[in-house]
């Protein structure tokens, strides 16, 4: 049955109801890249999404449209996503003592206080 | 040399056939929306369809302040004869293969006329030009791609892009239709003109297109007579789309 | 934009571990979402959670790419450059939307092109929303506005899910759709400010969209053991009844203020118990839209079929084959 459309193209295309094609085999798939924006000069790239495509070219034409089109952006990366080493989130108590060494943290130096002291000490 | 009033005449008349030709390819382009074949695709179509509207509204505007109309009254109340854009813009979006050599031959010819148009001594117009140039290089880059693309893609899509540009060719030809002040608006460096666009549109194209595989069809007569108001018989249906709501009730604000 | 994940009240509920899977494993899955901690893709996660995320991620995907056809018919017509530039922005971002929602679902390990054929042989649903057509510019301003507000509210609480990859793009996707809201409500207000012509538009379009809105949402949760794990996994945040108050306390009020008429007499907030109360929309028509019987089911799949047909020659003749494909990172 051939399909009434209130949409001009729809009506064009002259769309039969019954028509069973369409149907998409799973070759069909492409690769993805995974998308990364530079919002500013000085900042870093930062990981935004993802999109499909079978090559870089396209990844990045795509990436533009899909990933900035709204706000500021003057560089993007896209990197195939099977290059991409992840870490395990099973293995993220490889960084669960991280934020207690405070060897590494400036703010456990403080010896103001005991320049304070020996100050008072020469001065008496 | 001074601006007379066919120097005038011959800015009016460029400027609207470039705002005409950008509103109905921007149109035609944003058919693909929700059609596309790929999402991304489909989502890229879209925004080169909104910057052509942008830009052509930008023009209209142009337009508005030598004194022309309103940009919406202009861009959706006119009847076809009152058209100036090339019979290019004017078909459906059709096949994949027709929208995207259409879409590549006709933003580089914009790239290269706004890029001549940037040291135009209309400074109004050198300024938008100016503007619009990182929007109509995306838009070069995407035909660009994609012509490459599916030209070395497989047999079917090289013969699909063949005969596609066998198809949109003359039409293509026809953008350079000279109109008539361009004496006038090449003396006053307004714009070197159609003739001048052409020949460097040629050295861009001709090449790339090789490059791709494909060739140039030989003894190809351009389709004329758009910038004079002559028309392919798909203009009118869509300027109906265009005017429908507001010929609801034309007096009021939408 | 999007409504409830539609759950077959006849689903049978087997219990929400399957065969083989850890209760250890269970409880610290659990632990960790009522932490408020988000699951990951590559994390551990029962068998029926990944079901059922694939399944709603999968609907939300699949209305947002058939949402774009009702209000794509007005494209071309949109009267005036400020419109149009706004509407063809809007339609655009429904289909970034299915894009980014394709791609949380894909994470979940089911492909793109899977999904896609499950929607075309109608074996995964699409809200019953867009099986209705926008007769006119006034229906793609009311669709503008309030479908999109209906979609807000169940969006935003879906945001606060517990599936990383989804809440991210609902993240993004909110961010956008509050300026189709605004779009909606600005092209509403004119229509339901301007002409008696441009009134009567509106008013005819609220009164065709009022029933699709109170289906929105989906029919009454019966409060099952099904519905109950599925809250506790966050994955269904919130009950169709509470989200249809929600909806309904925020813009009855507006739709009342532009002077417009809604077809239910009933409608009334009681000051009491600070409920709406309403009439119960046709479950009935509900069920036979969303089982095929809806004005425009048939012309929307058709169309997708078109789509896919016409772009398959594009997508084989770049497909590079033996590439390996990778789910989405996240």
């Amino acid at each position: 049955m051939k399909i009434k459309s209130l949409d001009p193209r729809i009506e064009r295309a002259q769309l039969d109801s019954d028509s069973q094609e369409g149907m998409n085999s799973p070759m069909d798939q492409f690769q993805t890249y995974e998308v990364f924006e530079q919002k500013k000069r000085g900042t870093h790239h930062i990981h935004v999404g993802s999109v499909h495509a079978p090559n870089a070219e396209l990844a990045s034409v795509f990436a533009k449209e899909q990933y900035t089109r709204r706000g500021q952006c003057v560089n993007l990366w896209v990197v195939p996503t099977a290059a991409i080493y992840a870490t395990a989130y099973e293995d993220a108590d490889i960084f669960e003592t991280t934020p207690s060494k405070y060897h590494r943290d400036p703010e456990s130096y403080k010896v103001m206080d005991r320049i304070q002291a020996f100050k008072q000490k020469q001065n008496a | 040399m001074e601006m007379t009033e066919r120097h005038v005449m011959g800015l009016i008349e460029m400027l609207y056939k470039m705002a005409d030709d950008q509103l109905i390819i921007g149109h035609r382009n944003s058919e693909w929306t929700g059609l596309g074949p790929i999402l991304e695709e489909d989502i890229a179509f879209s925004s080169m369809a909104q910057d052509k509207i942008g830009q052509s509204l930008a023009l209209y505007e142009l337009l508005h302040e030598l004194g022309e109309q309103d940009p919406d009254t202009v861009a959706f109340t006119r009847n076809a004869e009152q058209f100036h854009c090339c019979q290019l813009v004017e078909a459906p979006i059709g096949e994949f293969d027709f929208s995207i050599v259409r879409q590549y031959l006709f933003d580089q010819a914009e790239a290269l006329r706004f890029e001549m148009l940037i040291t135009s001594v209309y400074e109004p117009l050198a300024m938008v030009s100016r503007k619009f140039r990182g929007e109509i290089k995306y838009h070069v880059m995407h035909g660009k791609t994609w012509i490459e693309q599916l030209s070395k893609g497989n047999e079917e899509s090289h013969d699909r892009m063949q005969q596609a540009l066998n198809a949109v060719w003359p039409l293509a030809l026809g953008m350079f239709e000279e109109g008539d002040y361009e004496k006038e608006i090449a003396e006053v460096h307004i714009f070197a003109g159609e003739k001048a666009l052409q020949a460097r549109w040629m050295e861009t194209v001709v090449p790339f297109l090789s490059s791709c595989g494909l060739e140039i069809p030989a003894h190809s007569d351009a389709v004329l007579g758009g910038r004079k108001g002559k028309h392919s018989p798909e203009l009118q249906p869509l300027l109906d789309e265009m005017c429908e709501v507001f010929r609801i009730d034309p007096s009021a604000e939408w | 934009m999007y409504g409830s994940a539609y759950i077959d009240p006849n689903t049978q509920f087997e219990g929400y571990l399957a065969p083989g899977e850890d209760p250890a494993l269970l409880a610290e899955f659990e632990a960790r979402i009522a932490a408020g901690d988000k699951i990951e893709p590559r994390d551990w996660m029962p068998a029926l959670y990944r079901k059922q995320l694939i399944r709603m991620i999968e609907q939300h995907a699949h209305s947002e790419i058939i949402g774009a056809l009702p209000e794509g018919t007005w494209i071309t017509r949109a009267p005036g450059f400020r419109r149009k530039l706004a509407l063809m922005a809007k339609v655009q971002d429904e289909v970034g939307h299915a894009q980014l929602l394709y791609n949380a679902a894909e994470t979940l390990g089911k492909s793109r092109e899977d999904m896609i054929n499950d929607l075309l042989t109608g074996k995964s649903k699409y809200s019953n929303v867009f099986n209705y057509p926008a007769m006119t510019w006034a229906d793609s301003a009311v669709i503008a506005w309030l479908i999109d507000a209906a979609a807000i509210v169940n969006q935003l609480a879906n945001s606060k899910g517990s599936y990383g990859p989804y809440s991210r793009a609902l993240d993004r996707i909110c961010a956008e759709e509050s300026f189709h809201l605004k779009y909606g409500h600005d092209n509403v207000v004119f229509l339901a400010t301007g002409t008696p012509k441009q009134r009567q538009m509106v008013q005819e379009a609220l009164t065709r969209w009022w029933e699709p809105i109170m289906h929105f949402f989906g029919p009454p949760d019966n409060v099952s053991q099904h519905t109950e794990v599925l809250m506790r996994w966050k994955v269904k945040m919130d009950t169709n009844d509470n989200m249809r108050q929600m909806f309904l306390n925020m813009y009855v009020p507006k739709i009342w203020d532009l002077g417009l008429s809604l077809p239910d007499p009933d409608l009334r907030k009681n000051e009491e118990t600070g409920k709406w109360e309403y009439t119960e929309p046709n479950w009935e028509t509900f069920k036979q839209v969303i089982n095929g019987h809806g004005p425009c089911n048939a012309e929307r799949l058709a169309v997708r079929r078109m789509a896919e047909e016409k772009g398959r020659w594009v997508r084989r003749a770049i497909l590079k084959e033996n590439t390996p494909y990778a789910i989405p990172l996240s």
